[in-house]
């Protein structure tokens, strides 16, 4: 624990990561699925994770979200041992057409995490309203998830996060299976939304341009088991802009060393 | 799609009618002896005469009575155990064996049993009924919260929802097409051991009007009461139906 802390603080300087993992190791089914993962994510940070299909991406959010208790090793939220999960952070799942309630409208669904706050019933339709405005989805607080689109359920998913006011989002592959206009446009979005609240995010991504896109950090994982394999600092200015962040000279850097990272993985 | 359905209504209207006719064309020919089968037209002046008389009235509600309290306390009673075993694997892997043995007796079986323990009283068919139909609302609830999307759980416990939430805002309304389904099965079940105990017990119901009408060979009165079984079965069917639709309306959007 002190180690851990004197290693992290040489990093990160003083301030306590929100999320430190110290030595992790996860076995699941006799398998090792990550392997003495040692990471600090401080306060506010947009850290990216890639890595090949099946590498423990997934697995690693999941231990960020408390979903799964190390093997070995700690995780910690603010300074405290992860337990279980917490409603300061929010996770938004991969598969949004298995995370939304199909019996609740896009109100009903956000309403869920307001529920759970505590929130008073009557204070609750307006800050619903705000919140699906925020996301894009103003007038649709009637559909349900069925009568939605992929991108729309995507969303609300993240609207219903945005609704527990977390300290910190992880996001596992949310635009996977969207396409590239939509995509980009809810990059943007998260941007702003993360940039207006402070909070601190981890994004699973399969895509190399997004994940410079977005972070502050980049980090790609070595599959079998998952480990740290690169570590990459994106000084790219900020707000980001579609057009100019990826003509940067920069960003054209990164992305080439991190392809090249990629293509060795895979050999 | 609407032109379809009232094609499909008219059609299973028009296969009732020949059914009726076919009846009456049995009836009037004298094919089956009178003492036995009574025509469409003698059997609809029976019904009406009980009815009038005021006798069936309460032959009707008896039986809907029994009916409904039996159904109501299986429903109860079968959400609840089902919820406590379908949510829990463990429970599951221990009780689904026992669960596979009783299922598959016979409700008649234990009549005796429940004649010897509570007599021939309203209590005996009160547990009868709701013994035979539980069983339909118990499986399918066990099944429905067995069933409930993993993922779900992960966004309640990230959400740090109560138990109790999680079983009424999660669990419950995520099996609840399977438990409707389930008491949509159990409502037939109830309506036959209704009938079943009012035979026995000679409790005051349609049960018993048929009995004492086969037994004074008042064919018309017989089929009179066979008729408004039907026809309960039907309605109290519809009507749970409407009920799924409403309630499952989240449901049509799906589909
Ligand atoms: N519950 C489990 N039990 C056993 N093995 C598991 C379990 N969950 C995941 N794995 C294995 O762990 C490895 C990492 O899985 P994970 O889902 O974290 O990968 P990923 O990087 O998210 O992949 P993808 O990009 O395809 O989503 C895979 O080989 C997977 O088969
Ligand atoms: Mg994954």
């Amino acid at each position: 624990m002190a180690s851990a802390a004197k290693r992290l603080e040489a990093v990160y300087g003083t301030a306590t990561p929100q999320i430190a993992f110290d030595g992790v190791t996860l076995v699941l089914g006799g398998k090792t699925i990550i392997e003495n993962l040692s990471l600090g994510v401080r306060p506010g940070e947009f850290l990216c994770i890639v890595g090949a299909s099946g590498c423990g991406k997934t697995t690693a959010l999941r231990l960020a979200a408390g979903l799964y208790q190390p093997t070995s090793g700690k995780v910690n939220f603010d300074g405290q041992p992860m337990r279980e999960p917490r409603r300061e952070i929010a996770i938004v799942f991969q598969d949004y057409g298995k995370a939304l309630l199909p019996w609740r409208t896009a109100a009903g669904n956000v309403s869920l995490a307001l529920e759970a706050g505590g929130m008073p019933s009557a204070e609750r339709p307006a800050r619903i309203e705000e919140l699906l405005r925020t996301v894009g989805l103003p007038g649709h607080a009637g559909k349900y998830p069925s009568e939605m689109s992929g991108g729309m359920q995507q969303r609300l998913q993240i609207a219903r996060c945005l609704a527990q006011e977390p300290k910190t989002l992880l996001m596992d592959e949310p635009f996977g299976a969207l396409d590239a206009m939509t995509r980009q446009g809810l990059q943007d979005e998260v941007l702003s939304l993360v940039a207006a609240s402070g909070a601190t995010v981890i994004f699973v991504t399969h895509d190399l341009d997004e994940a410079i896109y977005l972070g502050d950090r980049v980090i790609g994982l070595l599959p079998h088991p998952g480990r740290i394999g690169i570590e990459l600092s994106v000084n790219l200015p900020r707000p980001r802009d579609q057009l100019s962040t990826r003509e940067h000279p920069e960003f054209l850097r990164l992305r080439r060393q991190l392809f090249d990272f990629i293509k060795a993985t895979e050999q | 799609m609407n032109r379809a359905a009232l094609l499909w209504r008219v059609a299973s209207f028009a296969v009732a009618a020949g059914f009726v006719a076919l009846w009456q064309l049995i009836a009037s020919l004298k094919l089956v002896s009178p003492v036995f089968l009574p025509g469409p037209d003698r059997a609809w002046a029976a019904l009406v005469r009980g009815f009038s008389s005021g006798d069936l009235w309460s032959k009707l509600a008896g039986t809907l009575e029994h009916m409904a309290y039996g159904w109501l306390a299986a429903s109860i009673a079968g959400i609840a155990i089902g919820a406590i075993i379908g949510s829990s694997r463990r429970m599951r892997t221990y009780v689904a064996p026992s669960l596979e043995f009783l299922r598959p007796l016979p409700v008649s079986a234990i009549i005796p049993v429940a004649i010897a323990m509570l007599g021939l009283t309203q209590a005996m068919a009160l547990f009868v009924i709701a013994f035979g139909a539980i069983w339909p609302i118990m499986l399918a609830t066990i099944h429905g919260f067995a069933a409930v999307e993993p993922r779900l759980y992960e966004v309640a416990r990230s959400l740090q929802m109560s138990r109790l939430a999680v079983i009424f805002k999660i669990a419950l309304p995520s099996a609840s097409p399977d438990i409707l389904a389930g008491m949509r099965l159990s409502l037939t079940v109830a309506l036959i051991l209704s009938v079943v105990c009012e035979i026995l017990a000679g409790l005051d119901g349609l049960g018993h009007w048929v009995l004492l009408s086969a037994r004074a060979f008042r064919s018309a009165d017989l089929f009179a009461g066979v008729i408004l079984l039907g026809l309960t079965g039907y309605v109290t069917s519809v009507a749970m139906s409407l009920a799924e639709h409403r309630l499952l309306a989240w449901q049509a959007a799906r589909r």
